[in-house]
Parts: structure tokens; sequence; C-alpha cells
């Protein structure tokens, strides 16, 4: 019987989407190899627009809420365990690399599953001014991120270059070359656990036919990048990004607190006190 | 009526003692520049020649950098409890001395000495002894061992709060064990110089701090020094996106403290003269340079009429003239370049449209002045309305509903601050929520502390100065 082999494609704005360009590129992977999306510039604007979207709608979804969408990917992930093992095979990985990467990964959905409604309790705080005032610091998430994956053939990896931005409130565009097929996967899992359409993109591609574009785009407020790239690439990413003061994190931490940091603008706010 | 006469109040110049001409301060001592290249320092008002200053070569950012690598070996071997004691006895001797640098603030820069003198200082002592008790405490701040400080630091400040921002740069960087090269801007170096005076009567081990004087040249010598491990840098958005276009690609830390363009929303439901004060303090305060200054003035439709007639009559109130009276309210404007910036951008203003109003008040004969002075009948298109004056002037807007103020307030690449004025409390947090500020005063305006986070979002740069935020511009996660 012919074996009847899924189509990955590109996740915009809660939808699956070919590339606008219909160019794909050959993942050559250890036991397979799979045609996937090959993102053009105008593609990225397109998940721009829809992360505009979906920052406002999960931004305004409260903290207790997004504690329970987090964790139900992890409940997700959990249910399709097996089909990720078998992706993974695919990859080079064996069954016990396999499992251990998925388990793992909802090791840490759960863990910042558990911080979306807690993260704000320990990065703000009340700052005893000089006077009758209130003054309290909290933090606001900065926006659209743009997240560069590893090439890691890993769900663990993969969620490491999304998860903190996304337990703190940004959405975020995740683009992944190599090991997109783990990504395009990850994708079904994103649209059954109720995050609102925009929240998360997954595109697949390579970064070096849309860095510039990406770097330039005024509406991205912050670059995270999760794998070794070209210094030269890496300064033409910071010169771009200097023409609206765009953040740009390079390997971001992956370890507790610091880890959500970069994705946070600190608001201040005071009042006066008085009768 | 009776009519009662003017009388001034001068603060003496006596406490002052100003040298002819300044070294830079390096290793722990004035030391003779390589530059040969020296300015005049003028009081921006009597246009006097107070001193002269030296432009900092290549070889002095140099030396001063060296210096503070042997410096930061010192200070890393020096205990965070001994730190924190420096800091602290640092802060004494501000709070000692600090008449003579409020006078010889208000002498080279132009700001009113009621303010230097009440604002300015309180400020810069504060600073210090709130980072002087942190400087042992960095493990609790973040609950992270991995925090560790980055190394040299460079510092460039700006010329409208010179001693206070040598303050919020250099007791946070010495708090989390860096050492720093601080240039302070080239019109208004004096206090700094006198700064480095008291580092070396508190026995500031050497080379912990290190001032050299100069102009963009300079500060550029130090972004691109090979050995600088974090630039912080205060000042106009421009020169912000070149410093970061410079450190494209190098593994240097940055913080940006930029322009900005703050709306200062009031409701129709506001306390009215309460919001009048607060709004001609956002705009006034040390003649309008203030990155986070209420400039763009948002008024709710209904009250507009009532509001204008109310601000116009207290603005008349405004006392302009020489820095040194202490009944002065609004100074002299820093340079002559910065004089031309606002008087270019007001007669766009008027020309584009704008209605403007300009208080009656006689301006002294020598030095750089501008009337306190409104706009009403603007449209958001207009330039007064988008971009940085740094001057007494402020735009006005009007808006419906809180969902249009809080469009046109965010309509703008800035986001330093943000004000807001209403009597219900569910409105200002609302308006809060929604405002791309990183400082919101809500029935207040330009209030500041050592222990509250100040800084931007958007183009109005990263990072935060003050409060345990505050910390993290000077720290990096090592593992």
């Amino acid at each position: 019987m012919i074996e009847i082999k899924k189509t990955y494609k590109n996740y915009v704005g809660g939808k699956y989407v070919r590339s606008e360009s219909g160019k794909t590129f050959t993942l050559n992977l250890k036991n397979d190899s799979f045609e996937v999306p090959l993102t053009s510039k105008k593609d990225i604007r397109d998940a721009v627009t829809s992360s505009k979207v979906g920052f406002e709608k999960w931004s305004e979804i409260s903290p207790y809420t997004k504690t329970q969408i987090l964790y139900r990917l992890s409940e997700m992930i959990e249910g399709n365990k097996d089909s990720y093992v078998d992706l993974l095979v695919l990859c080079g990985s064996t069954k016990n690399q396999a499992k251990k990467d998925v388990e793992t990964a909802i090791e840490n959905i759960v863990w910042y599953a558990g911080l979306a409604d807690k993260w704000e309790q320990i990065s703000g705080n009340l700052n005893p001014v000089n006077g009758e005032y209130f003054n309290i610091s909290h933090q606001n998430p900065i926006g659209v991120v743009f997240s560069l994956n590893s090439n890691d053939n890993s769900l663990t990896s993969l969620l490491n270059s999304i998860i903190q931005p996304l337990t703190v409130g940004c959405s975020v565009i995740s683009f992944s070359e190599e090991s997109s097929i783990i990504a395009l996967k990850f994708a079904e899992d994103i649209n059954n656990s109720d995050f609102p359409p925009g929240s998360l993109n997954i595109l697949s591609g390579q970064f070096e036919n849309v860095f510039e574009d990406v770097s330039k785009h005024v509406e991205i407020n912050l670059i995270s990048i999760c794998k070794e790239i070209p210094n030269e690439m890496l300064t033409k990413i910071q010169e771009n990004a200097s023409n609206s003061v765009k953040r740009i994190v390079n390997m971001p931490s992956i370890d507790g607190i610091s880890s959500i940091l970069s994705f946070l603008e600190t608001k201040t706010v005071w009042h006066p006190k008085g009768t | 009526m009776v009519n009662w006469e003017y009388s001034e109040s001068v603060e003496s110049q006596e406490i002052v003692n100003i040298k002819d001409k300044y070294q830079n301060f390096i290793n722990g001592k004035f030391q003779q520049q390589n530059s040969k290249k020296y300015i005049n320092t003028i009081s921006p008002s009597t246009e006097e020649v107070l001193s002269k200053i030296v432009i900092s070569n290549e070889k002095d950012v140099d030396n001063a950098v060296q210096s503070a690598q042997l410096g930061f070996e010192k200070w890393s071997n020096t205990s965070p409890h001994e730190r924190s004691k420096h800091l602290f006895k640092l802060a004494r001797l501000i709070q000692e001395r600090s008449r003579e640098f409020a006078v010889l603030e208000s002498m080279d820069g132009g700001k009113p000495i009621k303010e230097s003198r009440d604002f300015d200082l309180p400020q810069v002592a504060a600073n210090f002894f709130y980072f002087a008790g942190w400087a042992d405490k960095i493990d609790l701040s973040w609950g992270a061992k991995s925090l560790k400080p980055h190394g040299v630091v460079g510092q460039i400040i700006p010329w409208n709060f010179p001693l206070l921002m040598l303050a919020w740069k250099v007791a946070p960087a010495l708090a989390t064990g860096n050492t720093v090269v601080l240039k302070p801007a080239e019109t208004t170096s004096l206090t700094a110089l006198l700064f480095a005076e008291l580092c070396e009567q508190a026995g500031l081990p050497d080379g912990v701090v290190n001032i050299i004087t100069g102009d963009g040249t300079t500060g550029s010598l130090i972004v691109n020094h090979k050995d600088i491990n974090k630039i912080a840098f205060t000042g106009s958005t421009q020169v912000g996106k070149l410093i970061q276009k410079s450190l494209a690609g190098r593994d240097v830390g940055l913080t940006l403290e930029l322009g900005g363009k703050a709306a200062n929303i009031v409701y129709e439901d506001a306390a009215i003269d309460q919001a009048v004060e607060g709004v001609v303090n956002g705009i006034f305060f040390n003649q309008g340079h203030v990155c986070c200054a209420g400039s763009r003035l948002l008024l709710q439709e209904s009250i507009h009429d009532e509001f204008v007639a109310k601000l116009e009559k207290r603005m008349q109130t405004l006392r302009v003239g020489n820095p040194l009276d202490k009944n002065t309210d609004i100074g002299a404007i820093n340079s002559k370049e910065q004089l031309n910036k606002i008087e270019g951008l007001v007669n766009e203003g008027v020309s584009d449209g704008g209605k403007i109003f300009q208080t009656e008040c006689e301006l002294p004969g020598n030095g750089f002045w501008f009337k306190p002075t409104l706009f009403t009948d603007v449209q958001p298109s207009y330039s007064i309305a988008r971009e940085e004056i740094f001057g007494p002037v402020l735009t006005t807007l009007t808006f419906r509903t809180p969902q249009e103020a809080v469009e046109i307030a965010n309509n703008t690449e800035y986001g330093l601050s943000a004000g807001v004025w209403t009597e219900k409390g569910s409105k200002i947090l609302w308006t809060a929520d929604r405002l791309q500020a990183g400082v919101v005063w809500a029935n207040t305006f330009n209030k500041f502390d050592p222990s509250s986070p100040f800084g931007g979002y958007k183009e109005s740069g990263f990072g935060r100065e003050g409060g345990r935020q505050g910390l993290l511009s000077y720290l990096k996660a090592e593992s």
C-alpha cells in the first residue's frame, strides 16, 4: 500500500498556509525527507500583521487563563508523544533520546505554565520612594518577538526559543531552518490549545533570505537569536535594528526568571497619597 | 491693589572656586592630557567664560579605559560591603558640599538655583545612598547568583541634569562592581569635575571612577574603544541610534535613555487647578530641558477653553531670569545651539498654523532665553506635536474619548513617560495600563526617586535606571 505522507505548511494567524511564493525546500532528514515552505519576505510581512493582532488578543487574556492554555499545550503534546518520538527518530534521534526530549519539553511547558500568573510578582515591586506617593513598577510584554530557532532537531530546543516570550504575553514568530519539521509538527498542537490566532506563528525557511527584512521591520519589537549565526549577519541585523531602536537578544538566557526579563518593558506608575 | 515691588534674592557665587582650566580625572588624580585642544565653558545666563575644558583625544580615552581596567581589578578585590561603605561615604560628602555643587550647576548650566538646590542635589545624594545599600545585596536583588558586573563601563551623559545624570550612572555602576569612564556634556562639565575631587577626597580606589571631558568626538572614541565592556548613554534618540549601530556585532552591553514626547492627558473629571499646576511643572521644569517633559498636553474637548485660560494665567506668573535668583522659575536655555533649535521648531509651529501664546516678560540682555510658550489649534501632524523640542514649549491637542486619548498618546515613536489627570481611580488604572511609556505619572508629574525605575519603551531607549530593575543595566548573566 502506498504511504500517505503529510504535507507540512507554515502556521500563520491560526491557519496552515503555504508560502505565497509557492516555493519549498527539501529537508533531508536522516531517515526521510520532506518538502517544507520556503518563507518569503512577503510571508514575513504577513506573519507580522498576524502577530500584531495575536499580540493584542494574547496580552488581553488574563494570567490565570494563560496558565491554563499553556498547561493545555503540555496535555496536547503528551497525547501526541508517540508521533513526536517517531518524527524525532526520522530526524536521527534514538528512541530513548527522542522520548527524553519530548518529556523535557513537556516539563518545561508545565514550569512556564505555572509562571504565567506569577512572574509579575517576581519582576515587579512597590518602590519605597521618599514622599507621599504610591509607586509601583510592573512589566508589560514587549510586543511582537521574532525568534530564530536552533538547527537541533529537538522539541526542547524549539520550546526554549519561544516559551519565555509567550509566557509573558508576547506574540511570537518562530522561524526554523534545518529543524523545521519539528516546528511545523508542533504547530498542530498550538492549533489545538486555545492560543488566539496570531499569538504563535511557525515559519520554515532559510534565514539568510529574510534576515534583512526581519531586522528592518519596525513592527517587530524584538529579535531573539537562538542559534549561532555568522558575525557579519549578526552585525547587519544589529545595524538595521538601530534604525528603530529594536531590541536584539543573542542567545537568550533559558535560566529561571532571567529567561523572561528580555521580553519585558518595565512601567512605573506614580500616584500621590492624600486625604 | 498694593503694587508689590520685586525684590531679588541672589545666591552668592563665593562658595564656588572655579579653576582657569581643567584636566581629566584618571587613575585617581587630575592628569595632564595628551590633547591640546581646549574649549571654553560658559555661563548660558551671562555668556561669561567660566573655565576651559579639554576635548579628550584617542590617547586620553585609552588612558582612561586602561585606568578603569586596573580599577576594575581593585574594585573586584574590594569586598561588596567595603564597596557599599565607599558609596555611603560619597553620598555624605555630596550632602556636605551640596550648596557648592548647586551654585556651580546653576552657573554652568543655567538652571534655577531653587531647582539645583532643592531637586538636583538632594536627588544626587539620594542616588548614592540608595545604591550604596545595594552593593552588598546584589545576590538578593534578583535571586540569581549568576549576575556579574560587565567590567569597564563607558558612560555618556547630557547637559540637562549634569550632576544628577552622573549620579544615575555612576552610583548603580559602582554598586554592581563595575568601574567607569564617564564623559559629561561639553557645555556642563564643571560639576562632574568637582565630583572627581570628591572621589579623591573620599579615598575611592584609583581608577574606579575616571572622568574625561570632551564633545561628541570623545564620546564616539569611548563607544568604539576595544576594551569597553558596556556603554550607558543618555541623550538624543538620533545619537542613541548611532551608538547602537556602532556597537553592532560587538559583545558590548548597551543601555539607552533617549528622547521623549510625553502626552499629559487631562480628562474632564480632573481636579482642574491641580492639573494646571502639574502641567506647568511637567513642561516648564528645568526650562523644558527634560527628556520626560509633558510636552504634549492632551485636553478633553469639553474643558479645553477653561483649561487653556487658567493655564495662560498661571504661565504668566512664571519668573524668567537669573538662575541664581532664588525666585527664578525658569532659567537660561543651556546653549546658543539649543536656543536656535527651539526657535526653529517654534517658528515652524507658527507657520504650520498653530496659535501661539507667550508670556509677557523681560528677558535679560545677555545669555540665552526663551519665553514660556503654549501652542493651541495644533494638528497632530505638526512637527511641534511630534518632535522633541527640549525647551519651554507646550503643544496642545484635544480628544473626545479615553480610547482616543490613549491612541493619540501612543501615536509617537517615543515612549518614555506620560501623565494622566482624573479624579476617577478606575480611569487612571485603565489609562496607565494602555500607555506605552516607561513612567506614568497619575495626578502628578516629573517625580523622581532613586528607588523608582526610569527608562523608555520603543525609541525612547532600553534598560532602566533606578530601583531594583536599574541594577540589571549593569549586570550580565554568567553561566
